[in-house]
C-alpha cells in the first residue's frame, strides 16, 4: 500500500476479493487471560478495578483492530475512567440519592407536592444526562482512539445535545410511539455531525423513512401476538369447559399447572420474539445510519443483516448459558468483533492531510455512561 | 568514547498521519534523534518516552507530552539502550510491582476485612449512637407519617396504656397504628413502631398483640434498627463499586430485615417485658401458632436457614415462658382492645398507607 493514499471502490467486481478496510485479528485464546485476570481483580477489589479492566480490555481489542494498513490504539487509562466514576458519584449519584430520600420524607410528612417535585426533578435530570452521557461517551472514545498517531474528538461538550435528546425522544413517543425511528435517526445524525477525526468532521445525513416498514412490523406485532394469545386462551378455556363439564370447569382461583406453564411459556415467547422483531428493525437502522456516514472522502457501510444480529444474540445467550454465566466476560470481545468485521469503508484517505485533532479532551472518562450502563455506538 | 548506534524504526510524529521510516540515532546521551529517509528530523528525550503495548509486534513507545507519537523499532535495540527505555504496565502500576497473585491476595484480604468491619461494627456501634440522634434521623427520614396513622381518643388512650405497661421507661419508642391491611408490625428508624391494622383485625386478644408490640419495641430498645441502618449504609458504600446503582439498595431501608439473632433478642425482650407487666405470654404463643398454620409446616431446616426463627420454635419459647399457676392480668380490657381494632375505621381523616 502506498504510504500516502488509500483507495477503495464500492461497486467494482474486480475488487470484490479486496480486503475490507476494517479487520479484526484477535483470538479468544489471547483474550481469555485478560478477561479472567480482570474478573479476578474486579472481585477482589469489590469492583473498583473495573475501570482499569475496561481500559485493558479496550487496549487489547483496539490493538487487534486494523483500519486499512495500521492498527488502532487505545490511549485511555483506567485512572481517567475511575476519575469519571468519582465525578459522577459526587455530582450526580449522591445528590440523586439525597433528593429521593428527602422526597420520600416529604411525602411521608404529607408534603406531597414538594415530595413529588423532588422526585420528578432528579428523574428529568437523569433523562437529560442520559443524552449528554451518550454524546460524551462517543467523544471520549474518539479522543482516545489513535490511528497512525491521529485521534478524533468533538469541540462540543454535549450539553446542547442533551436537550435535543430530551425533546426529540419525547416527541417520538408522543405520536403514539410512531415517531421513534425519526427520533433515533435524527439524534444519530446530530451526534455524529459534531464529531471529528483529525481535521475532518463526520457527516451523517440518514433519513428515517426506509425504516418505517420494519418499525411498523415491530409496532403492530404485540397487538397481533395478543390477538393470537387471546384466541389460544379462549380455545383452551373452551376445551376445559367441554372436558370437565359438570365438574365446575375452569376455576380461575386454582388454575391447572399446565395452564400456568402455558401462560409462562407464552409470556417468555412474547418477549423473546418481540426482542427478535426489534432486531429486525435495529439491523436495518444500523445499516441505514452507518451507510450515510462519511469522513472526508471516506464513506462507511455496515453490512450485518438481520440474521447476523440474530446469530450474535443467540450466540451470546448460548455462551452465557453453556458456561453457567462465566462466559459474560467474552461478550465485550464478541460485540467488538461483530462491529469491526461488519464495518466497511470506501474512498480515499490522504495521510498528509490527516493532521492531529485540535479538539479538547476531558481528563476524565465516560463516567456518566458507565453509571447508566449504556453503550456508546 | 561512546559508539553511536543506529537502529531501523518507523514512527508517527503525532502531527500528521504520515508514517516515517528511518533510523533512530543514539550516542549514549539523554535524547534520541529520529532521522527519516525523507529527510525529516525529530529529537525525543528518553525520559519523555513511555512504553505502550501495540499488540502486533512487541511494543512501541509513546511520549508523555504527546500520546499521538508512536515509535516502533524494526531492528535490534542495543542492550545499553534497551536498559534505559521504559517498560510498560500490564495490570496497573501497583499490581505490576507486587505481581498478580500477591496483589490479588492482598486486595482480597483488604476486601474481606472491610466487609467484616461493615458486618460487625454496627453491632457495637449501633448501641453507641445516642438515642436522640436516632430519633432525629428517623424524623428526617420518615417524619411523623402525617395522616396515615389511625387515631381516635379511645384508641390512643388504650395504646398509651399498653405501651406504658410494656415499656415503662420508653425513651424513644413511639407506637402507632398504620392503615395497612397486612398482618405485620414493624420497627422503623427513630423508634417508630407501627402496628398494621391487618394485625389488629386478626389478633384474638390484647395479649396476642402485646407480645408482638413488645417484640418490635425490643428491636428499638436493643438498637437493632440503628444497627441495620448502619450495616445497610456500609454495604451500599462498599459494594457501590460493583453495582453503581446505589439508589436501589438505599430504598431497601423500608424493608429492613434483622438477623436471626436479633429476632431472638427481640423475642427475649418481649418475654421479659410481658413478665414484668404480668401479661401472659400464652397469647403470643397462640399468635405464632396461627402464623405456623398460615404458612404451613415447612421442614425444620428452613427455619435454620431463613432469617426469622420458625414460628414453631418461637411459639414454644413463649409457651415455655408461661408460669404455671400464676394469675396474669389481661393486657387491655375488652373495651380498650375493641377501640384499637376500630381505630382505623372510626378515624375520620385517615389516609391509605400506600408506601409499603
Amino acid at each position: 500500500m502506498d504510504a500516502g493514499l488509500f483507495r477503495g471502490r464500492k461497486n467494482n467486481m474486480d475488487e470484490e476479493q479486496a480486503e475490507s478496510a476494517f479487520g479484526f485479528h484477535g483470538t479468544w485464546r489471547e483474550f481469555a487471560p485478560i478477561a479472567f485476570t480482570n474478573l479476578l481483580l474486579i472481585i477482589v477489589t469489590l469492583g473498583i478495578y473495573r475501570f482499569w479492566a475496561k481500559a485493558r480490555e479496550r487496549r487489547y481489542l483496539w490493538s487487534r483492530t486494523r483500519f486499512i494498513d495500521e492498527r488502532l490504539e487505545w490511549t485511555g487509562t483506567g485512572l481517567e475512567l475511575f476519575l469519571g466514576g468519582i465525578v459522577v458519584l459526587l455530582a450526580f449519584v449522591i445528590p440523586y440519592i439525597v433528593m429521593t430520600q428527602v422526597s420520600q420524607a416529604m411525602i411521608m410528612r404529607g408534603q406531597t407536592a414538594i415530595g413529588v417535585a423532588l422526585f420528578v426533578v432528579p428523574l428529568l435530570a437523569l433523562f437529560y444526562l442520559m443524552g449528554v452521557a451518550r454524546f460524551r461517551a462517543i467523544r471520549y472514545r474518539l479522543g482516545r482512539t489513535n490511528w497512525r498517531g491521529i485521534r478524533g474528538g468533538s469541540n462540543d461538550n454535549g450539553f446542547r445535545y442533551g436537550w435535543s435528546y430530551m425533546w426529540k425522544t419525547t416527541l417520538g413517543y408522543l405520536a403514539f410511539g410512531l415517531g421513534v425511528p425519526w427520533a433515533m435517526v435524527s439524534l444519530w445524525n446530530e451526534r455524529w455531525r459534531s464529531m471529528s477525526f483529525g481535521p475532518m468532521d463526520f457527516t451523517c445525513s440518514a433519513d428515517f423513512s426506509p425504516l418505517m416498514k420494519r418499525y411498523l412490523l415491530f409496532y403492530f406485532s404485540p397487538f397481533l401476538a395478543i390477538l393470537v394469545a387471546a384466541a389460544a386462551m379462549f380455545a383452551i378455556a373452551l376445551g376445559f369447559a367441554v372436558d370437565f363439564d359438570g365438574a365446575g370447569g375452569f376455576d380461575p382461583e386454582e388454575p391447572p399447572i399446565g395452564f400456568v406453564a402455558a401462560v409462562v411459556v407464552a409470556l417468555f415467547l412474547f418477549y423473546f420474539v418481540l426482542g427478535f422483531i426489534w432486531l429486525v428493525y435495529f439491523a436495518k437502522f444500523y445499516r441505514v445510519v452507518v451507510g450515510h456516514m462519511a469522513l472526508g472522502d471516506l464513506e462507511f457501510e455496515f453490512d450485518a443483516r438481520t440474521k447476523d444480529w440474530i446469530k450474535l444474540g443467540l450466540g451470546d445467550v448460548a455462551l452465557v448459558i453453556l458456561t453457567l454465566g462465566i462466559g459474560f466476560v467474552f461478550l465485550g470481545y464478541r460485540h467488538w468483533k461483530f462491529f469491526v468485521t461488519h464495518m466497511q469503508a470506501y474512498g480515499e484517505v490522504n495521510v498528509d492531510d490527516l493532521t492531529q485533532s485540535t479538539t479538547k479532551r476531558a481528563r476524565h472518562g465516560e463516567g456518566l455512561l458507565d453509571a447508566f450502563d449504556m453503550g456508546a455506538i | 568514547m561512546f559508539e553511536r548506534s543506529e537502529i531501523p524504526a518507523f514512527w508517527y510524529d503525532g502531527y500528521s498521519a504520515r508514517r516515517h521510516e528511518g533510523l533512530v540515532e543514539w550516542s549514549g546521551g539523554d535524547t534520541l534523534l529520529l532521522r527519516a529517509h525523507d529527510g525529516e528530523l525529530m529529537e525525543v528525550a528518553i525520559d519523555d518516552l513511555i512504553f505502550v503495548e501495540r499488540g502486533v509486534m512487541d511494543g512501541s513507545y509513546s511520549r508523555k507530552a504527546d500520546d499521538g507519537f508512536r515509535l516502533s523499532f524494526t531492528g535490534t535495540v542495543p542492550e545499553d539502550l534497551a536498559q534505559r527505555l521504559p517498560s510498560g504496565q500490564k495490570f496497573g502500576k501497583w499490581i505490576d510491582r507486587l505481581g498478580l497473585p500477591k496483589a490479588a491476595a492482598l486486595f482480597a484480604g483488604i476486601s474481606a476485612v472491610l466487609i467484616a468491619i461493615v458486618m460487625t461494627a454496627p453491632t457495637w456501634l449501633g448501641p453507641r449512637v445516642p438515642a436522640s440522634w436516632e430519633r432525629k434521623m428517623g424524623d428526617a427520614m420518615i417524619g411523623d407519617l402525617g395522616n396515615r396513622l389511625c387515631h381516635t381518643p379511645q384508641a390512643d388512650a388504650a395504646l398509651a396504656k399498653l405501651v406504658d405497661e410494656l415499656d415503662p421507661e420508653r425513651p424513644v419508642t413511639r407506637v402507632g397504628i398504620a392503615n395497612v391491611d397486612m398482618i405485620n408490625a414493624v420497627a422503623l428508624p427513630g423508634g417508630q413502631v407501627l402496628i398494621f391494622d391487618g394485625l389488629l383485625q386478626e389478633a384474638e386478644s390484647a395479649d396476642e398483640l402485646a407480645g408482638v408490640v413488645a417484640h418490635e419495641i425490643g428491636h428499638v430498645r436493643e438498637r437493632h434498627v440503628m444497627q441495620a441502618l448502619l450495616r445497610q449504609f456500609g454495604l451500599s458504600v462498599l459494594l457501590g463499586g460493583i453495582n453503581s446503582d446505589l439508589g436501589s439498595s438505599i430504598f431497601g431501608i423500608a424493608s429492613m430485615s434483622y438477623s436471626r439473632e436479633a429476632e431472638r433478642e427481640a423475642d427475649a425482650f418481649s418475654r421479659k417485658q410481658l413478665a414484668a407487666a404480668d401479661i401472659s405470654p400464652a397469647g403470643t404463643a397462640e399468635f405464632f401458632e396461627y402464623l405456623k398454620d398460615e404458612s404451613g409446616d415447612s421442614p425444620e431446616w428452613v427455619g435454620w436457614v431463613a432469617s426469622h426463627p420458625m414460628p414453631a420454635e418461637r411459639e414454644e419459647a413463649f409457651r415455655n415462658a408461661v408460669v404455671k399457676g400464676k394469675r396474669y392480668k389481661p393486657a387491655l380490657t375488652d373495651a380498650e382492645f375493641t377501640a384499637l381494632q376500630e381505630a382505623c375505621e372510626k378515624d375520620p381523616d385517615t389516609e391509605e398507607f400506600s408506601f409499603f
